[in-house]
């Protein structure tokens, strides 16, 4: 019983596979962390742009599948770079693998909490929460923590289902993913039964563009450039949303992926405004040092990391 | 005419017409609605059993295997032969795993899933838990387990790989127990997959309109059966919402979604569409039909569409055919309106057509035809008339002419005798008149006379012709007034067969002497200005032509010096102004004493004619006015 779903479950488990050393010598493959949506868009542009070919980088693009997440392929070499969660980041750099970031593309925190009773989620004490199977969630986890709301963190490869049928309390939520399924299956959503981690002292940092330390060394001038397109990616993603949007869904329907126009477009809309930094307004493709301590700081207290990790060691 | 007359009667036949049929049209559009709607409801219900009959089939086999997981729960192995035992009998079954909660069996470690599914003819059994397919954090397993109680999972699509063996994708959908422990704990799920390929064709098949259709959607509004494969399971039916609400469509979604049963009437893709839907309680998913609305009233739209097609050309025909009539009853009509145009331009000889009909158009005609031949005889004669009297007008403009001549005119009238101012005018009222006055110096005598013949025109003319030739004859004989009034009046009344007469006054005045000998013969008496203005006095005698052998009384008065005698006919006194009232002796007096002393007689004449002009004002002379004055110094 290999459900379409099952591709989502095996994208988590991290560190799961040993690590096996294996040089891949002019081709820079990327593995971005779910499969393909408009999450990637910059990505999926700089590639069919043709950005990363100007460069002289011959990217391929592999979504991670049943058998292989994104972490497990960078972990194994089968991936040269992939995008991870600042936390995730973090939490894989303090436990022994060094990271490089290439590009911080998010400078928000885009994680809610929805409830599915109608009111404010964190006043739901002793509540079945839906999460991520996978993670992405240490930051989360923490903050409940330090609130004492003995949530029952239910975990599912996907909460969208469970939260339709009223199984769960409230699930978690990325504001341009499942916040807009949750939509399209009718559901109003008013404010108040929504806890924005942004708004409450958590705005931290999500997706950003990594490779290990070990291949950067190597290859610094193919990382160098692979960013740098990348980035014009993301720049022309955002100038030419439509065409954008066309070449996600060229990249959707090749994976068969069980999504729509419309949910793309919203999700392409939510990540390009979560990339705009909170305080500049501007689009500064760096990580925050005072969201780095932040992370540092809830990750130690919550036990997830041995030690924190520094800009430097996450800088190129 | 008759296009005008044949449109009127097309427009109130359509105006009826409209009316039937649009009382018509609502009442069988209304009907129409109704047989749909039940129709509709009858084909969803039928559907829903169906669908039901084969969904509880499930649930039955799911309770009876349940019971037989509970008494091996203590033999992991048996799962194996429960689930694939079940997956062979049932032939309805794709799959069938009864999985466990981590560690549950701790000799089988993290995972156990005994998994038994259909691959064509076979029924493959595997343990299917591991570390890249952990079940337990799938919807299938969490559903029953997080609301412990059986349920069914929304539909997904399966894409099978067993034993390297790969499946094409299908969609499916699983009916999950809840396991309970002993304890009362939830120990796993047993879950019995079914293929949903029958049930999209059954749902697919439904088709009560050549263009309807049918779709299903989950419990998340999501497409689960649709004609449009692009949204299968892709969209849900609030997707569009996202961007561009329609209150339509999310009333749709959300009721469907509340499990309510009903008919909505939504727009889609610029089509307007009914929209039956009725829930599937076994699954809380729900079944729509949607029917355009060109589909459910098709029939009635191509029988509305003939009946007006039916009646305009009705109409039409209605309209040529009443033309044609209309024309044809009105053409002689028509050819009598040219003709009496042709009349009226003067071209009377124009022929009518015959015209046999019996109708008020033949009546018509024929009366047109009668009044068109005396017309014609009308104007023949109002020519010849015309002609007679255009020369009777001619000839009485002469006898006018000789009439005048016939009274001196000439003033003064005796040069040789200053000492008579006299003055007389005539008018008469026609070309020709009665009145008459004259007057001649014979031997130092002064004879004159006035007279009024009886009636006006042409007899008066010609008598008072006679009268005067007869007093002119009579007076130069030297006779005295009343032997001339009295010859006159044999000589007139001897062949007066039309008892006309004259009224005269006829005096004589020695211009010596002063003396005036006179004799009235009913005529109006003269006013003597003494200087005072009075009537003359005069005796009774009749006016001349009525009693032959009459003796005519005469009278005398002396010394007549500087004395002024005005005469004058009743067209003076008795001349009526527009409201028939006459001028009258007082005015007439009235006006003769405001003349001053010293007026000669042609003043007095022309300022009683002004006078009595002033009087009549713009009504017609009544009648012919004679004046005269005379006076000896």
């Amino acid at each position: 019983m290999k459900r379409f779903v099952l591709i989502l479950l095996a994208l988590f488990p991290a560190l799961l596979l040993p690590a096996r050393p294996r040089e891949v010598s002019d081709t820079l493959v990327f593995t971005p962390q779910w499969t393909a949506q408009a999450q990637f868009a910059g990505y999926y542009v700089a590639k069919d742009m043709g950005f990363y070919e100007e460069e002289g980088v011959n990217v391929q693009i592999i979504h991670p599948n049943v058998t292989q997440s994104a972490e497990s392929r960078l972990r194994s070499h089968l991936s040269h770079a992939t995008t991870l969660q600042l936390a995730q980041a973090v939490e894989i750099a303090a436990n022994g693998v060094p990271l490089v970031n290439l590009l911080q593309t998010s400078m928000n925190s885009g994680m809610v909490v929805i409830s599915r009773r109608g009111k404010n989620p964190m006043e739901q004490r002793g509540a079945k929460v839906g999460i991520w199977a996978g993670g992405f969630t240490q930051l989360l986890e923490s903050v409940v923590k330090e609130a004492n709301l003995r949530f029952e963190w239910i975990q599912a490869a996907t909460m969208v289902n469970l939260y339709i049928a009223g199984a769960l309390d409230a699930i978690v939520a990325m504001t341009y993913n499942e916040y807009y399924q949750v939509k399209q299956a009718g559901f109003n959503l008013p404010e108040n039964c929504i806890y924005r981690l942004a708004d409450h002292g958590y705005n931290i940092q999500e997706d950003g563009l990594y490779v290990t330390r070990e291949y950067y060394e190597k290859h610094k001038e193919l990382a160098d450039k692979f960013a740098r397109a990348s980035r014009r990616g993301w720049d022309y993603a955002e100038a030419h949303p439509d065409q954008a949007l066309d070449i996600v869904m060229r990249y959707v329907d090749r994976n068969h992926i069980a999504t729509n126009r419309i949910l793309q477009s919203l999700m392409l809309k939510e990540i390009l405004n979560l990339q705009y930094d909170p305080d500049s307004g501007e689009k500064e493709y760096r990580i925050r040092p005072d969201m780095l301590q932040l992370t540092n700081d809830i990750m130690l207290k919550a036990g997830l990391i041995p030690r924190p990790v520094t800009l430097e060691e996450l800088c190129r | 005419m008759s296009a005008r007359l044949s449109g009127w009667i097309v427009f109130f036949a359509a105006a009826i017409f409209l009316a039937s049929l649009g009382y018509m049209a609502v009442v069988a559009r209304k009907a129409v609605r109704r047989e749909a709607i039940l129709g509709a409801n009858r084909i969803l219900d039928n559907t829903v059993l169906r669908v039901n009959g084969i969904l509880e089939d499930v649930q039955l086999v799911a309770n009876n295997l349940e019971g037989r997981i509970y008494q091996h729960l203590d033999d992991p192995d048996y799962m194996f032969t429960l689930s694939r035992d079940v997956v062979l009998t049932n032939a309805f079954l794709n799959g069938c795993s009864i999985s466990f909660e981590p560690y549950y069996f701790k000799e089988k470690g993290r995972y156990f899933s005994a998994y038994s599914n259909r691959i064509g003819a076979n029924v493959y059994t595997q343990q299917e838990g591991k570390d890249s397919y952990q079940y337990f954090y799938l919807d299938w397993y969490l559903l029953p387990k997080l609301m412990g109680q059986p349920c069914w999972t929304e539909p997904y699509t399966d894409q099978e790989e067993f034993d390297d063996k790969t499946m094409d994708s299908k969609m499916m959908v699983s009916y999950c127990k809840p396991l309970i422990g002993n304890d009362g704990s939830f120990v796993g799920t047993l879950s019995m997959d079914i293929s949903l390929e029958w049930l999209s064709k059954t749902i697919s098949a439904v088709k009560p309109y050549p263009n309807s259709y049918s779709i299903l959607v989950g419990r998340g509004g999501t497409f689960l059966v649709h004609p449009d494969p692009q949204l299968l399971f892709y969209q849900s039916i609030f997707t569009e919402g996202l961007v561009s609400p329609n209150p339509e469509i999310m009333k749709l979604g959300e009721d469907m979604q509340d499990w309510k049963e009903g008919m909505q009437e939504i727009r889609f893709d610029d089509v307007d569409c009914f929209v039956f839907y009725k829930p599937m309680m076994t699954t809380g998913w729900s079944v729509a039909i949607v029917c355009p609305e060109s589909d459910v009233f098709g029939g009635f739209h191509r029988l509305r569409n003939i009946i007006i097609v039916i009646v305009l050309l009705g109409l039409l025909i209605m309209y040529l055919v009443f033309s044609k009539l209309i024309r044809k009853q009105l053409n002689p009509l028509r050819t009598l309106a040219v003709q009496a145009e042709s009349i009226a331009y003067g071209n009377f000889n124009t022929v009518l057509p015959e015209n046999t009909r019996n109708d008020e158009i033949g009546v018509l005609s024929r009366s047109f035809a009668e009044m068109q031949t005396s017309l014609v005889e009308y104007i023949d004669k109002l020519t010849t008339t015309t002609a007679k009297k255009e020369r009777i007008e001619g000839e009485l403009q002469i006898a006018r002419s000789i009439q005048m001549d016939m009274v001196p005119g000439k003033f003064p009238p005796f040069p040789d005798h200053k000492e008579v101012d006299l003055y007389a005018f005539m008018s008469p009222a026609k070309e020709v008149g009665g009145d008459l006055y004259d007057y001649f110096i014979r031997d130092e005598q002064l004879y004159f006379c006035i007279g009024d013949v009886s009636g006006k025109g042409v007899p008066a003319s010609l008598f008072m012709a006679v009268a005067c030739n007869l007093f002119r004859v009579l007076s130069w004989q030297g006779n005295s007034p009343e032997e001339v009034a009295r010859q006159i009046n044999n000589e007139m009344s001897r062949h007066n067969e039309q008892l006309m007469f004259v009224t005269m006054f006829i005096g004589c005045l020695d211009l010596k002497t002063g003396c005036l000998n006179y004799c009235n013969c009913g005529h109006n008496p003269p006013v003597l200005f003494t200087p005072e203005p009075r009537f003359m006095s005069c005796l009774p005698n009749t006016p001349i032509g009525i009693m032959p052998g009459y003796e005519f009384e005469g009278q005398t008065m002396e010394n007549m010096r500087d004395v002024r005698i005005f005469l004058y006919t009743d067209g003076l006194n008795e001349a009526e102004d527009q409201n028939h009232e006459e001028f009258g002796n007082e005015r007439m007096m009235n006006a003769l004493a405001s003349l001053s002393p010293s007026e000669n007689a042609q003043g007095v004449v022309e300022k009683m004619h002004a006078a009595v002009a002033s009087h009549v004002g713009i009504a017609e002379a009544s009648d012919d006015l004679t004046m005269l004055c005379l006076k000896l110094a």
